[in-house]
């Protein structure tokens, strides 16, 4: 039996490469075509869960590079996911810009917006710029409460479905491949931010922002840039969720949202690409399971207390956050990271 | 070391197992034979739980009297897929996705929130829904989602023409303050305010919003005292609408008249706002008081006794208790049109039976007294017209008024108005 024994490398590329081992792309390319040939076996529901998965990893991708790897709280993330919705909506609805453009005009204007609300960042860190994240999301909901004429105020808006050229997206189906491609495209250019001299000066501040400044980071210039690279991928996640709902108003980006996104970030894993990407399949197929949970157990034990199995859902999902975190703070991509050293090294312990 | 490394896999998979055990449950219940599924979903957790909850009991109260005590619907059981919205929106829409997935005919919505999330993907595939609240914004103009009681704009009209013609005493117009939900709650009761108010002779003073989880209201009720109102019309939830309650009296404008949205007026306001601060205050209800003697009350009572005491006496529970009511005659209606093999398929086909042979065929059902009779009229989805003024008496929701029938509002026809 061959066993794995590491990896040389012959060039910089290789070691720089994502893939590095034949088993790595076989597993990639095994995984593409499971997840491409998904709306053939799928029902629409559970391509609508995927899609809202895939629409969340995006969104979290982002905050992971602001808070993951350059350090910077932020509870104000669907804020700037509602910048994205509100953006791609006006535009593509109101003024007939194409959606291709709406998407990426979305993550700029949402960027930007970020770079604004991340200005206290360079005298204030932690609790305080949570604070002022938090402060972030309230004036971005009463703008679009109250700038009635453009965002429908309370009204909300409706939003046409995506669209490329004279391609429309109605199905779950068609939704899920351009959710999909957008999300392994967002994957991979977070990757590499965090991989360039951006990424390992985002962790130099995180990790110590004294000492980075000492070694001439410049702090202002890379927290704006955390920012902004964090907002655009919250503008991009806005707009596809702003086309896949196809209604928008303000109670659709809530704190509590903002409160979970960052709860996905840590039980995935913070400062990891992987992280994103565990943490919104964990936690949205756990809030589908605790819905369900509910009404099976009442179906089951008919003989339960009034009103208990409604309240035995939330309570499931908290203990179960809370069990992760006690016993995997480190999030399930450093889970994982340890199967892959198991593996590798079995039978030898890692 | 190595026991951690047991460990923690044993945890994730009992997490999985936990995770899974609903969906397993669920592949179970779809063996059974001769049901007639719909879907349904209420807040019973997040910010509206406490409407959501009593909302849940009182549908799962009616489906189980419809079929062990009715025998089903001529013969089938009503198979009830329930989900919690948790009043989230991207929630919602999974959720609608659910229940055409799973072969329901036709789906309800607690709040009128809920169904302003699903209603766009429910038109565009033909499935038909009711809100037990609706706002005009979810039927205007009329498609494929129906009310099943009169909207928040019909409260506000209600309300309005009851104020001028049996309390204002002035002269001129009165000036009205609106507190309203920042959802379609608060905006359907604006819509109907700015549609009617001109032709009623009130004088509108600029709205205020709050949200559902607010905890003061002090600082919009001092603008809204500045501006010395004679009427307050507040259309919101129980919860904000017991905190604005509160602030009136502790900014001492008890002199003003009150008048409350059907959505705000329940057992759950009077509790929580306190009998002596909701004492007085008017209100509007589509629904029957539980104090009322009808016969459709002793049953809803009975269940609502045997199996959830604690929503006694809850508005809620009884308006979702009559909207399974309803979706029960609509489905019978179905089944005497088409045939129950044609609904068996769950499909686009046995939506649109539903919808033109079952919901369209309502012509009078008078629903055990519980609300008025529900009827399908061309070019108007309010199933049921009509709406009484009550007043908060004793701690007591009292009607005072006959039922009236609330005008048809076009409000399609009003450029300022709907989502754009």
């Amino acid at each position: 039996m061959d066993l794995p024994a590491g990896t040389r490398n012959f060039s910089y590329a290789e070691d720089m490469a994502i893939f590095r081992t034949k088993t790595q792309w076989v597993l990639l390319f095994v995984f593409l075509a499971v997840l491409f040939t998904a709306p053939l076996y799928l029902a629409n529901y559970w391509l609508s869960v995927a899609n809202l998965i895939g629409i969340t990893i995006i969104a979290i991708t982002g905050l992971n590079l602001l808070t993951g790897y350059c350090g910077q709280l932020s509870i104000g993330h669907a804020g700037f996911i509602a910048v994205g919705a509100y953006t791609s909506a006006i535009l593509n609805s109101r003024f007939g810009v194409p959606f291709p453009l709406a998407l990426i005009s979305s993550g700029l204007v949402a960027g930007v917006v970020g770079m604004i609300f991340g200005i206290p960042s360079l005298r204030v860190k932690g609790f305080y710029l949570a604070i002022s994240t938090i402060a972030a999301q309230l004036i971005i909901i009463w703008v679009i409460n109250h700038w009635t004429e453009m965002t429908g105020g309370f009204d909300g808006m409706n939003v046409p479905y995506m669209s490329l050229g004279n391609l429309t997206f109605r199905s779950e189906g068609s939704q899920f491949y351009v959710i999909m491609v957008i999300a392994i495209v967002t994957l991979f250019l977070a990757k590499n931010i965090a991989r360039t001299r951006v990424g390992r000066a985002f962790i130099a501040v995180r990790d110590n922002d004294l000492a980075a400044e000492v070694m001439g980071i410049n702090l202002f210039r890379y927290k704006l840039l955390a920012f902004f690279f964090g907002c655009f991928f919250a503008g991009i996640a806005g707009s596809l969720l702003a086309h896949w709902m196809r209604f928008i108003n303000s109670e659709s980006f809530t704190f509590s949202s903002s409160v979970l996104f960052i709860g996905m970030i840590i039980i995935g894993g913070l400062g990891t690409t992987l992280g994103p990407i565990l943490g919104a399949i964990f936690i949205r197929l756990l809030d589908v399971g605790v819905t369900r949970l509910s009404p099976a157990l009442d179906k089951a034990l008919p003989g339960l207390p009034s009103g208990f199995t409604a309240g035995i859902s939330p309570l499931v999902f908290g203990l179960v956050i809370i069990l992760f975190l006690i016993f995997e703070p480190r999030g399930l991509a450093h889970r994982w990271t340890l199967f892959k050293s198991a593996y590798r090294l079995w039978p030898f312990s890692y | 070391m190595k026991t951690k490394i047991l460990m923690l896999p044993l945890a994730i998979l009992l997490s999985v197992i936990l995770i899974m055990t609903p969906f397993v449950a669920g592949c179970s219940q779809e063996e059974d034979g001769g049901t007639l599924k719909i879907g349904s979903m209420t807040p019973a957790t997040g910010p509206v739980a406490d409407k959501g909850l009593a909302g849940r009991h009182g549908l799962e109260d009616a489906i189980k009297y419809i079929n062990t005590e009715l025998g089903g619907v001529r013969g089938h059981p009503i198979e009830l897929v329930y989900r919690d919205s948790g009043y989230d929106a991207s929630k919602v829409v999974t959720i609608v996705k659910e229940f055409m997935d799973e072969g329901c005919l036709m789906f309800t919505t607690h709040s009128s929130t809920e169904m302003s999330y699903a209603m766009g993907i429910a038109n565009d595939a033909g499935f038909p829904g009711m809100a037990t609240y609706a706002s005009p914004i979810i039927y205007r103009p009329p498609r494929h989602i129906y009310g099943q009681a009169p909207d928040y704009g019909d409260d506000w009209t209600a309300f309005a023409t009851y104020y001028m013609k049996n309390i204002w005493k002035g002269y001129g117009k009165p000036k009205m303050a609106l507190l309203l939900l920042n959802n379609p709650t608060g905006k359907g009761a604006k819509d109907g305010a700015t549609a009617m108010a001109d032709k009623l002779g009130i004088e509108l003073l600029t709205p205020e919003e709050h949200a559902s989880t607010t905890i003061s209201e002090m600082e919009a009720l001092t603008r809204v005292k500045a501006k010395n109102p004679d009427v307050i019309f507040i259309s919101s939830t129980p919860a904000p609408t017991a905190v604005i309650l509160r602030n009136i009296r502790d900014l001492q404008m008890s002199n003003i008249t009150i008048g409350l949205g059907h959505a705000s007026l329940t057992k759950a306001l009077v509790d929580l706002a306190g009998a002596d601060v909701a004492e007085g205050t008017y209100g509007v209800v589509s629904t029957a008081a539980w104090t009322d003697n009808v016969p459709g009350l002793a049953k809803a009572k009975d269940y609502c006794q045997q199996y959830n005491p604690q929503d006694s006496g809850n508005t809620d529970y009884l308006s979702t208790w009559t909207t399974a009511l309803i979706a029960a005659q609509i489905l019978q209606h179905a089944v005497d049109n088409v045939g129950y093999d044609k609904l068996a398929k769950g499909d686009a086909e046995a939506w649109s039976a539903i919808e033109q042979n079952g919901i369209q065929k309502l012509s009078g059902y008078d629903v055990q007294g519980l609300q008025g009779p529900v009827r399908y009229t061309v070019g108007d989805n309010r199933l049921d017209k009509l709406l009484r003024v009550c007043k908060v008496t004793n701690g007591q929701i009292m009607p005072i008024t006959d039922w009236t029938e609330a005008p048809l509002i076009k409000y399609e026809e009003f450029s300022w108005f709907g989502a754009k």
